[in-house]
């Protein structure tokens, strides 16, 4: 079962280790008393790591790792960075920053400053690979004791994801202290881990039984490791009985985990239908309700991402750093009133001359998406724009079961439905949204009304271009920014009108989510290309049986 | 029937049988002349490479009459005639794929390099028999011809008309190109089909070879003018502009427009697939690219430029644009897009009839009615 | 009359009606609804051959509909239209229908606006309809023949080369009645032929329709009263998809409920 994608798996990785970092940082302050007491017995372990062999190196750092002191945090880091030195002249051990030909030296237990010296007074403890990971493993460690929640619970990540001889021991007692239910649960987790490689079948089998409760899909391939065969040709799980309590285990999880899968499936196919759909509702608009054909609706999408773009750098240059995440909020109005204005200048100049030619508007506004292009490509540059995603739109939703969504995948869903709703609530109870349903109703009657036919054109398209500049600015934040963005959208854009029915703005909406949906769910099956393909064909037969799209209007009027 | 195609053809008249008389003289015999037997360095001397590019208009000129008679006749605007001429091409360049042979870089005589390079171990059944140029001419014809009779009655039997059709055409070339652009597809995936030697023992790279190609498609072109010209002249041909003009009425009078529209779609398809395959050898790859919408959206300004509704018309644009899109891309190839953009823009808004339209009222003398209706119409 | 106005017959279970032998067009309990709106409603409607009948009724009253039914434009939900003898029309599309012999002059007349009168007339024409039959025809001296005296008929000789779209709104009707003729139908559907026509016009095309009507049958539609009593056929009153009343226009005209549907409201 695929993730996420590698950027967002990356992302999710980067953000989980700067927390790691700062709040190990903070362990300090966060730490019981008692555990701060005996400080020979402490300056005695850490003058251990000052040792001749690895091997003594390696049993000083366990000793500072089950000794559980949070002052050894400092020394540790150190050691691990190669800032760590034994001073000659007492045999103590120091950390040491260079400061141009000196070092100023600190003391690692009490963080005091402990003088200066120089290279030739120090002697560098030089760790190699093993023993960093090895220190990570106990930093890891230190932090389970931590009096923070939030520490503890990347602390017990970090043992169950690189586990130490002592681990198992740790868990335990960390378990016995643990009060809040879902550490310990984890704790629980990564104990029968770890009991899965005991000697006592009873305690394996025990192991096997909480393990398959669980929906990771590390654990998975953690028992399932247990159903190989060694090189000698012998099981790796000896006792056949826990064998197939594994087994069974297994196709435990491997049911949950088909569960998850469905709900990735749907939960990115709801991600890319909402993405569809913004890129569509404007054309809903202009081709649906005016029956415009605008083939540079596209260039819309594409001019409102390029004000995002200028927005952001307008901020950068002008607005303090704190409110500088807040570009995206200015872009939405920015992009909605450029992107109607290109809409006004081309209805008036172009499609008004074109009505009831809509092969004619067709080419046409294909001509204008061909200069919009050019004209982008001629002011920013042919190459993609970086478009930074604020930070309150950063990161990522674990969902568990491996499937974890990226922020701004679910901002993109809330806030297409909120424009989805602000559009039908506009169209229905504004007195413009009355009038443009009049005219597009009967045009002629409309104008006997007094109703400015004219202008209400120009408003409707430019209502319909504005709105695909915002779903520019949403798009900004998950698709490169070049002059061709448009391009990539008009085609499913249109099919999602089509397939949903011409002048339906539920029909869009359906349309949208389910030509989504079905793409996901035929990507796993076929492959991400194949699967865009299969579902081209789909809707050209699917236009067989309803040739007007899902929600087709009835009547003389959609006869045209 | 002399007032019908009159005003069918204004070309019809004996006028119009000299121009092409004329045409015709300068392409097969001029042109080749002034290339093959004039010196290199003399003013007269036509290169190699103008005799190539003339044969690519020739193809596109080809090309533009297959749109021509389906949108400018029957009114079925297709936006994915790239994929006909593509599908061709891609025929055409498997026959010349499998000439080489094992000259290719990995010289494996079985299977072309990107299949080696796939590690693939044997040839794709789909790729049988393209070793015969027989099989493969017999290929640029029906598998165009195939693809659109399949789409073409989809379409036409649930009356999927006007701009639905242009939308759903659209999206076919679109699906095909990303199918095609897979490697997996066995079609060479991005690169497409390249680097071919020879086609029926003609070295490609020998001038001779490329004059020969260039006739070959002034003659191609020539009979397919002539079909056309069967086509719109015939009754069929009448029937195909009272579908234009209205579809649903043509039904009670007992036509069956299905077939109608199925017939020229398909017929044009199978013209775009012949253009494709001489296009192909003249200029030595065919890839992806030639799939992607845009490029099937910009056949129809060939068409509406010429003058749309004429078949002579369809010829003129093909030439004009694609002559201006070699002098435009070799010395502002920015100010191309906005070229094009703006040719899209102007002949929909004030010469729906094109260039052959703004000729008809330039000789009798309407060209200033025309203005001053069209400004009239504009206040309104 | 076998029946005057069966509107009130139901739709499970069809009463069997007497249908006369040699009846050309047959409705029996056709409805048909848009959109829950019932445009026809258990419809009833017997023209025998060789009949002229004009239909009358108020605006929406469901004649353009009846139409529609009959030349397959629209399907009825329920009911019968059985075309000659035991012909179905219910399943076959507008094409075949054409071709079984039934014409439809349309309320809004169209004919082909980029084609002249001529090849308007020449598209009408009785002939093959395949298409490989029109890649090859070729105008037979006696068509043109045809098509000409067709000319004659509908009075557009003079602009025989002139398109359809240029003429005037009562020409074209003229044109599509010819195209009407030319078809060579049995059975002739025209809906409001007299629409925008002079007095003239109006006078000089019942006498057309009365000719025609010698070796045709003839449905015709029209609001223009005087002109239906012109006809002087047998008038169907259709009232929110069904038939009201049928007879002679003064037997019609006396009908209380016709009255009260062209006079209350
Ligand atoms: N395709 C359709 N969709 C929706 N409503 C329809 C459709 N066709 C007909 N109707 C409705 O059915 C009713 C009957 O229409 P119809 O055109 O048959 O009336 P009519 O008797 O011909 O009227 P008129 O004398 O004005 O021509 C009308 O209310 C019309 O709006
Ligand atoms: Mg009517």
């Amino acid at each position: 079962m695929s993730v996420t994608n590698n950027a967002d798996a990356s992302r999710m990785r980067t953000v989980f280790f700067s927390i790691l970092f700062v709040l190990l940082s903070l362990l300090a302050f966060s730490f019981p008393a008692h555990a701060q007491q005996n400080d020979a017995a402490l300056n005695a372990a850490l003058s251990d790591l000052n040792a001749r062999s690895f091997k003594a190196k390696t049993a000083a750092v366990q000793a500072l790792g089950v000794y559980g002191d949070a002052r050894a945090v400092a020394a540790l880091e150190a050691l691990s960075e190669g800032r760590l030195y034994g001073r000659k002249s007492d045999k103590s051990v120091v950390i040491a920053e260079r400061d141009g030909k000196i070092y100023r030296l600190t003391d690692p237990a009490t963080g005091v400053s402990a003088g200066e010296a120089t290279s030739r007074e120090l002697k560098k403890i030089i760790a190699n690979n093993k023993l960093r990971g090895l220190i990570r493993g106990v930093l890891g460690q230190l932090a389970l004791s931590s009096s923070d929640s939030e520490l503890r619970r990347a602390a017990v990540e970090n043992v169950i994801s690189s586990p130490t001889g002592g681990s198992l021991a740790l868990l335990k007692s960390a378990r016995d202290r643990e009060t809040e239910d879902d550490i310990r649960a984890r704790l629980e987790t990564g104990i029968a881990t770890l009991e899965l490689g005991s000697d006592d079948p009873a305690l394996r089998r025990a192991a096997v039984d909480r393990l398959a409760d669980g929906n990771d899909p590390e654990i998975k391939s953690l028992l399932e490791r247990r159903l190989l065969k060694n090189a000698d040709g012998s099981f790796v799980e000896s006792d056949a009985q826990v064998r197939a309590e594994v087994q069974e285990a297994v196709s435990r999880i491997n049911d949950r985990l088909a569960l998850f899968g469905l709900a990735e499936d749907l939960i990115f196919g709801i991600s890319l239908g909402s993405v569809l759909l913004l890129a569509a509702i404007g054309l809903a608009v202009t081709f649906g309700v005016m029956g415009v054909i605008n083939m540079a609706h596209g260039e819309m999408i594409m001019l409102g991402a390029y004000t995002t773009f200028v927005v952001q750098e307008v901020f950068r240059v002008t607005m303090p750093a704190e409110a500088f995440g807040f570009y995206l909020l200015a872009a939405i109005p920015a992009a909605f009133l450029v992107a109607a204005t290109f809409g006004i200048l081309i209805e008036r100049g172009c499609i008004r001359f074109l009505y009831g030619r809509p092969l004619e508007t067709l080419l046409a506004t294909w001509g204008v998406s061909l200069i919009l292009q050019q004209m982008v490509r001629s002011l920013f540059g042919a190459n993609n724009r970086e478009v930074a995603n604020p930070d309150w739109i950063s990161g990522a939703i674990s969902i568990g079961g491996g499937v974890s969504v990226t922020v701004s995948r679910v901002y993109i869903v809330i806030f297409c439905l909120v424009v989805v709703a602000a559009l039908a609530a506009f169209i229905r109870y504004s007195r413009f949204g009355l009038q443009m349903r009049a005219v597009t109703q009967n045009r002629g009657m409309a104008s006997a009304m007094g109703i400015r036919t004219g202008q209400v054109d120009a408003l409707t398209f430019a209502l319909g271009s504005g709105i695909a500049g915002v779903a520019g600015v949403a798009l900004s934040q998950i698709s490169n920014v070049s002059p061709n963005l448009g391009q990539n959208f008009i085609v499913d854009s249109f099919m999602v009108v089509v397939f949903g029915g011409v002048g339906s703005l539920w029909g869009t909406i359906v349309g949208a989510f389910g030509l989504g949906i079905v793409n996901k769910f035929l990507e796993p099956v076929s492959g991400a290309i194949l699967g865009k393909v299969v579902v081209l064909v789909i809707i050209i037969l699917f236009i067989q049986k309803r040739p007007r799209g899902l929600f087709a209007l009835k009547g003389r009027a959609a006869e045209g | 029937m002399g007032p019908i195609s009159r005003r069918l053809f204004a070309l019809e008249s004996r006028s119009g049988w000299i121009a092409i008389a004329i045409l015709l003289v300068i392409g097969l015999f001029i042109v080749p002349a002034l290339n093959l037997m004039v010196p290199e360095g003399s003013l007269f001397h036509i290169s190699t490479f103008w005799v190539a590019t003339l044969g690519k208009y020739l193809c596109f000129a080809i090309l533009a009459l297959a749109l021509d008679l389906i949108w400018g006749y029957a009114g079925i605007l297709s936006l994915g005639h790239g994929a006909f001429f593509g599908l061709g091409g891609y025929a055409m360049g498997m026959y010349m794929m499998r000439q080489i042979g094992d000259r290719s870089v990995y010289g494996n005589p079985d299977l072309p390099d990107f299949m080696v390079f796939l590690n693939w171990d044997s040839l794709p059944w789909y790729w049988w028999g393209f070793d015969q140029f027989w099989f493969a001419a017999l290929m640029v014809v029906l598998v165009p011809g195939l693809l659109a009779f399949v789409f073409g009655w989809l379409a036409f039997r649930s009356r999927i008309t006007g701009v639905y059709f242009s939308i759903i055409s659209q999206a076919m070339v679109f699906a095909i190109m990303l199918a095609f652009f897979r490697n997996e597809t066995g079609f060479g995936g991005n690169n497409g089909l390249t680097d071919f030697k020879d086609i029926l023992g003609f070295n490609l790279s020998q001038d001779s070879t490329k004059v020969g190609l260039y006739v070959v498609t002034t003659i191609a072109l020539l009979l397919v003018y002539m079909i056309c010209r069967a086509v719109v002249s015939s009754k069929l041909g009448r029937l195909l502009i009272a579908v234009r003009d209205a579809e649903s009425r043509v039904r009670f009078l007992g036509y069956s427009v299905t077939n109608a529209k199925l017939f020229v779609f398909t017929l044009s398809a199978v013209l775009a697939g012949v253009a494709g395959a001489l296009y192909v050898p003249q200029v030595g790859i065919i890839n992806p690219g030639e799939f992607t919408p845009a490029k099937s959206i910009e056949m129809a300004i060939w068409v509406a430029v010429g003058g749309r509704g004429t078949l002579f018309g369809a010829i003129v644009g093909a030439f004009t644009i694609n002559g201006a899109r070699t002098y435009l891309t070799g010395v502002a190839p920015e100010v191309w897009l906005f070229f094009l953009g703006a040719l899209f823009i102007l002949v929909t808004l004030v010469m729906p009839q094109g260039l052959v339209g703004v000729y008809r009222s330039i000789r009798s003398g309407e060209l200033k009615d025309a203005i001053r209706r069209r400004i009239q119409r504009v206040d309104v | 009359m076998p029946f005057a106005g069966g509107f009130n017959v139901s739709m499970s279970e069809p009463v069997p009606l007497n249908k006369p032998a040699q009846s050309i067009l047959y409705l029996e309990g056709v409805s048909v609804s848009f959109d829950g709106f019932k445009a026809l409603n258990s419809l009833n409607l017997i023209i025998r051959r060789g009949e002229m009948r004009a239909i009358i009724g108020p605006n929406g009253a469901g004649k353009t509909t009846m139409m529609d039914i009959v030349t397959g434009k629209t399907r009825p939900d329920t009911g019968r239209v059985l075309f000659g003898e035991d012909t179905n029309l219910t399943h076959l599309d507008e094409a075949e229908i054409a071709n079984l012999g039934i014409g439809r002059k349309f309320q809004k007349p169209t004919v082909f606006e980029s084609l002249t009168v001529f090849e308007n007339l020449y598209l009408a024409l009785k002939s093959g309809r395949r298409i490989r039959e029109t890649l090859f025809a070729r105008m037979r001296g006696e068509q043109q023949a045809r098509i000409e005296s067709y000319l004659e008929t509908i009075r557009l000789t003079e602009r025989r080369d002139d398109l359809g779209g240029d003429l005037s709104h009562g020409q074209k009707q003229w044109l599509e009645i010819g195209m009407l003729l030319a078809q060579e139908p049995e059975l002739m559907l025209l809906d409001e032929p007299v629409a925008g026509m002079s007095d003239a016009e109006t006078e000089q095309t019942a006498i057309l329709l009365e000719e025609i009507s010698r070796d045709h049958s003839l449905v015709v539609v029209e609001h223009d009263m005087e002109f239906v009593r012109d006809l002087d056929c047998v008038v169907s009153v259709l009232h929110e998809g069904s038939v009201i009343a049928e007879g002679s226009m003064d037997v019609v005209q006396a009908d209380p409920r016709v009255i009260e549907v062209y006079l209350g409201r």
